[in-house]
């Protein structure tokens, strides 16, 4: 059984040695619109990050990362079957040997490093033809048409995808040593009305491994390909091995080819050309003369690159119907920059009261204890420990868009330790974030204790421009009430008096009525309740709650709980290190600077 | 990435090591050699039938090394090498050379040496070995000492060569004289090699442009390619193209077409270079042309469908380059041809076509549904009209 064989038996499976970016997301790509379920490639070594996140069509995926081939889980590497090699020319030889050595399984591999030495290639030759398939040294690598896309052959954005059909599986081989060439060749094969059955770029390094005889009888034993269009230039006399293999009978089917390389008649001296190989050594190397070779072992082998496309349009090989089942994929997708895991779901609240009675028994060790701390002295009602303990576990977290939770993640992909991300994350909390449960307990308290109507406390603040702290969602609104302080709310039934969220509620009920969102949030409902409980069940005069107020002793019941959240954000960043953190540029809006330092 | 040749005097240090007597001078270097001693004097940068070109000359007396030198100079060489001559009959030279091909390496050997080795082919045996651990069957083979042969084939590898040359080549007994040798060197290996060989050890034949100077120079920068090799400074059609084989393609229809002489440079850029990297290079060809005393000009900017070297990004360098001398260009009555796909070609195309109409030097602008060959026919229909 052939590579091509086993390849659509499902044998997909690559690892990537290295990350550039555009090329591991049209792999990805190629994998959605050919249809296949899951992304063909599995892993990828890198030392920096333990994830990767791409589009997988309209969603995205994480890929993981590992830092050696031998860290990946034995499970997974049967699951593989290609390495992709994306590192430097030095590194290449050694990081697909070793490969080979750990998944001894594998199919083949493509480098694309141009630079790679000639004594390395040699040796992964001497030491791997027989058994695997590596294309390159250099080049853009191997692709069968709706099965495997290995490397940036046919093309890194999703139009050259679609425009180039290199989804739909075809009749014709193309087989180039020029990277651009290829994808030239492959838009020459599908405007022609046809399609790619595999197209393999051998690349123009002088010993590429996978080479033109390996590509020809790859062609010839494929059922599926009927011809085999070829681009090859001067220097090097690979071609040669073509007329060998015509000679031989064992390449039979029709092949048109192009060798480039009579502009190097132009100059005084052969000219080393943009590939390695591409230098005239002797004179069977020209264009012209390996041109006129492969004519008389009967190639189509045409003068001009016009002739050559007239040539690939009049190959006896059957055109398409035209009809074209393609899956569509939005272009316009916005990726996400930051991941993370929902720490904390609210859509499941206990019923933390049941009639008039609290149902957590307030049993716990730690809540007790916290709250001597911050008191100073043990709590006397299980109603406080309960409502701390409900308050504890709302404010947890509340998603990975937050301030703080962003910091912290933005710190931790930095690299930085949990106290340094954690202190992050808190150094945001203040009036605009999380810092309102002080600020609404300070305005409940004054207007209960000055005794001011609702009406005149909402014009207080509305004259001094400023918003009242604890009222105001972005999400909930009138009519659609944010459930946690629903949940919250019910500890007034537990309590014989409630005047601060009595008020608190009075002075929604005002807001409101401006503008829909402007309801009590959650740092007002817990504010308010905890004037109430503190007050009724600890027995707390009205100065002792001005204490704690200035002592800001209520933003702590956002800031303890609130860095349990952050920790576990940041252990998710460890988990899934996706890199140093950059804004990417389109999120960010950059002004000139001459265009708001108009001093008059 | 390419095979580059290096100075004699490097390869016969290389190979030879300390044992090697020959004195590498330029025309201010202090050198003392033995009043009595015979020697050879050679210009030494890479040049191909020397003793044609009378840039060898043998059996000197010490007191005639300066004159030679002095002369040389004069005519603009600037690297030499002076040996001691070796007495030896003109029956005595052989010829050896070592290739390294897919396999190991391939030998080439003949009794017959000297400077007529291409006409006298028939006599060269071939044959093809994996490496130094077949040095004895050379030396069978070709009856030189097998101490030799196995300390080439083990530089071979170590030093990263790719193709050396000795001829001719002297056995006497034991003792072996490379005479002349010629060495190219694998330059992606030049990290690799730990100084035994350097950039500073490759030869220009030809002395480079001040552009392509500048050029490669550049392309050491990036892992992108960036390339510049000038024909005729005077030329009509400049070519700024892109990829190896697309570059390639689209100078050979200017040959078809018998433009051959029109073509003042080739050159690419492929691998994805940064819109800087564009602009410095694109900067180049543009001086260049406009330096040109052709009267009628073309720059075509071409490519093929690029697989991952973005078009926008590239073509903004290219517009850098070009807003830079845009008014030159136009009062030179300089058209621009163009041709490209790719990654984001269509937004490339547009920024392009919009700013060579806006400076009226727009001759014609096409992607990916044209021939790779239209931009460059168009301009040659342009200068040649």
């Amino acid at each position: 059984m052939n590579i091509l064989q086993k390849l659509r038996r499902g044998q997909d499976g690559i690892v990537v040695g290295g990350i550039h970016e555009p090329i591991l997301q049209s792999i990805v790509d190629f994998d959605y619109l050919a249809g296949k379920k899951r992304p063909s490639i599995r892993a990828i070594v890198t030392g920096t990050r333990t994830a990767y996140k791409l589009f997988f069509g309209p969603s995205e995926v994480l890929i993981p990362c590992f830092s050696s081939i031998e860290s990946i889980p034995a499970s997974l590497r049967l699951d593989i079957a290609w390495f992709l090699s994306l590192e430097s020319g030095r590194r290449a030889c050694d990081s697909v040997t070793h490969f080979f050595e750990q998944v001894p399984h594998a199919l083949g591999a493509h480098i694309f490093a141009e630079n790679v030495p000639e004594v390395h290639a040699t040796k992964l030759l001497q030491r791997f033809l027989k058994t695997y398939s590596i294309f390159g040294p250099s080049g853009v690598g191997f692709l069968v048409s709706g099965f495997l896309k290995l490397g940036a052959i046919g093309g890194v954005s999703l139009e050259q995808i679609h425009r180039s059909h290199i989804t739909e599986k075809g009749s014709i081989a193309v087989c180039s040593t020029s990277g651009g060439m290829t994808n030239e060749l492959i838009h020459a094969v599908s405007d022609s009305g046809r399609r790619v059955s595999f197209a393999a770029c051998v690349g123009g390094d002088r010993f590429p491994v996978f080479s033109l005889t390996d590509a020809f009888t790859l062609a010839e034993s494929d059922p599926n390909t009927d011809a085999v269009v070829y681009f090859g230039e001067l220097g090097g006399d690979d071609e040669y091995e073509i007329i060998t293999l015509i000679e031989e009978k064992r390449f039979t089917k029709p092949l048109v080819a192009y060798i480039a390389g009579v502009i190097d008649e132009a100059f005084e001296e052969h000219v080393q050309f943009g590939h390695a190989k591409a230098l005239v050594r002797k004179n069977d190397e020209s264009a012209r003369a390996k041109r006129s070779a492969l004519r008389d072992a009967g190639v189509h082998a045409p003068d001009t690159f016009s002739g050559f496309l007239k040539a690939i349009d009049e190959l006896s090989v059957p055109r398409g119907n035209g009809k074209m089942k393609k899956k569509e994929m939005s272009t316009s997708r916005q990726k996400t920059i930051l991941t993370t895991r929902k720490i904390t779901g609210i859509g499941a609240l206990p019923k933390l009261v049941s009639g008039k009675k609290i149902t957590s028994h307030g049993g716990t060790l730690f809540v007790p204890a916290l709250l001597e701390a911050l008191l100073g002295r043990p709590p006397k009602s299980n109603v406080t420990v309960a409502y701390t303990d409900a308050v504890f576990r709302l404010l947890i977290d509340h998603g990975g868009h937050v301030s703080g939770a962003v910091n912290t993640m933005i710190t931790a992909r930095a690299g930085r330790d949990m106290a340094t991300s954690l202190s992050a994350g808190l150094l945001t909390i203040g009036s605009r974030f999380g810092g309102a449960v002080n600020a609404a307990a300070g305005a409940w308290l004054s207007g209960v204790s000055r005794n001011i109507s609702s009406a005149d406390f909402v014009s207080e603040w509305g004259k001094r421009r400023e918003p009242i702290p604890g009222i105001g969602h972005k999400k909930y609104r009138l009519g659609i009430p944010d459930p946690r302080v629903l949940a919250l709310m019910e500890f007034k039934n537990v309590l014989k008096k409630h005047p601060h969220s009595d008020f608190a509620q009075s002075i929604e009920k005002i807001t409101v009525r401006k503008k829909g969102t402007l309801i009590l949030n959650i740092d007002g409902a817990i504010s308010a309740l905890f004037l109430d409980i503190l007050s009724e069940k600890e027995g707390l005069t009205n100065a002792e709650l001005q204490t704690l107020v200035r002592a800001e002793f209520f933003n702590a019941f956002f800031i303890l709980p609130r860095s349990v959240g952050f920790v576990a954000h940041f252990l998710e960043q460890k988990k899934n290190d996706e890199g140093l953190f950059r804004l990417p540029d389109e999120l960010l809006h950059e002004t000139d600077t001459s265009s708001h330092s108009r001093i008059v | 990435m390419a095979r580059v040749k290096v100075s004699e005097y490097r390869a016969k240090r290389l190979l030879l090591g300390d044992s090697y007597t020959g004195v590498s001078v330029t025309k201010d270097t202090q050198f003392s050699v033995p009043q009595k001693g015979r020697y050879v004097v050679k210009v030494d940068q890479g040049i191909k039938k020397r003793f044609k070109q009378k840039l060898v000359v043998i059996n000197i007396p010490a007191s005639e090394i300066r004159k030679h030198i002095r002369a040389w100079s004069k005519k603009g060489f600037t690297r030499f090498l002076v040996e001691e001559y070796v007495e030896h009959s003109p029956q005595s030279e052989q010829y050896l050379s070592f290739d390294r091909i897919r396999t190991g390496v391939r030998v080439l050997f003949s009794t017959k040496g000297g400077i007529d080795i291409e006409e006298s082919s028939a006599s060269v045996q071939s044959f093809d070995i994996r490496g130094s651990e077949d040095s004895a069957y050379v030396s069978k083979k070709t009856l030189i000492p097998e101490q030799f042969v196995r300390t080439i084939l083990s530089a071979f590898d170590a030093y990263h060569l790719a193709f050396l040359e000795i001829n001719p080549l002297v056995v006497i007994g034991s003792k072996v004289w490379a005479l002349d040798a010629a060495l190219l060197v694998d330059d992606a290996g030049e990290q690799l090699v730990h100084g035994a060989w350097s950039e500073a050890d490759y030869t220009e034949s030809k002395k480079k442009h001040r552009r392509e100077a500048t050029v490669a120079e550049l392309d050491k920068t990036t892992p992108a390619s960036l390339k510049l090799t000038i024909l005729n400074p005077h030329g009509s059609l400049f070519f700024l193209l892109s990829g190896g084989g697309g570059s390639i393609t689209i100078g050979d229809h200017a040959v078809s077409k018998k433009a051959g002489s029109l073509i003042a440079n080739y050159g690419e850029y492929s691998g994805g270079p940064t819109r800087e990297e564009t602009y410095l290079y694109a900067r180049e060809i543009i001086g260049l042309m406009l330096s040109s005393k052709s009267k009628k000009r073309a720059l075509v900017i071409a490519g093929g469908i690029a697989n991952f070297t973005d078009v926008s990004t590239t073509f903004s360098g290219i517009i850098d380059a070009l807003t830079e001398r845009a008014s030159d260009l136009a009062k030179a009555n300089v058209k621009v041809f163009v041709r490209r796909g790719g990654p984001r070609e269509a937004e490339g195309l547009l920024q392009m076509k919009q700013f060579l109409k806006h400076h009226r030097i727009l001759g014609s602008i096409s992607g990916s549904a044209a021939r790779i060959t239209d931009a460059v026919e168009k301009a040659i229909a342009y200068v040649t009209v």
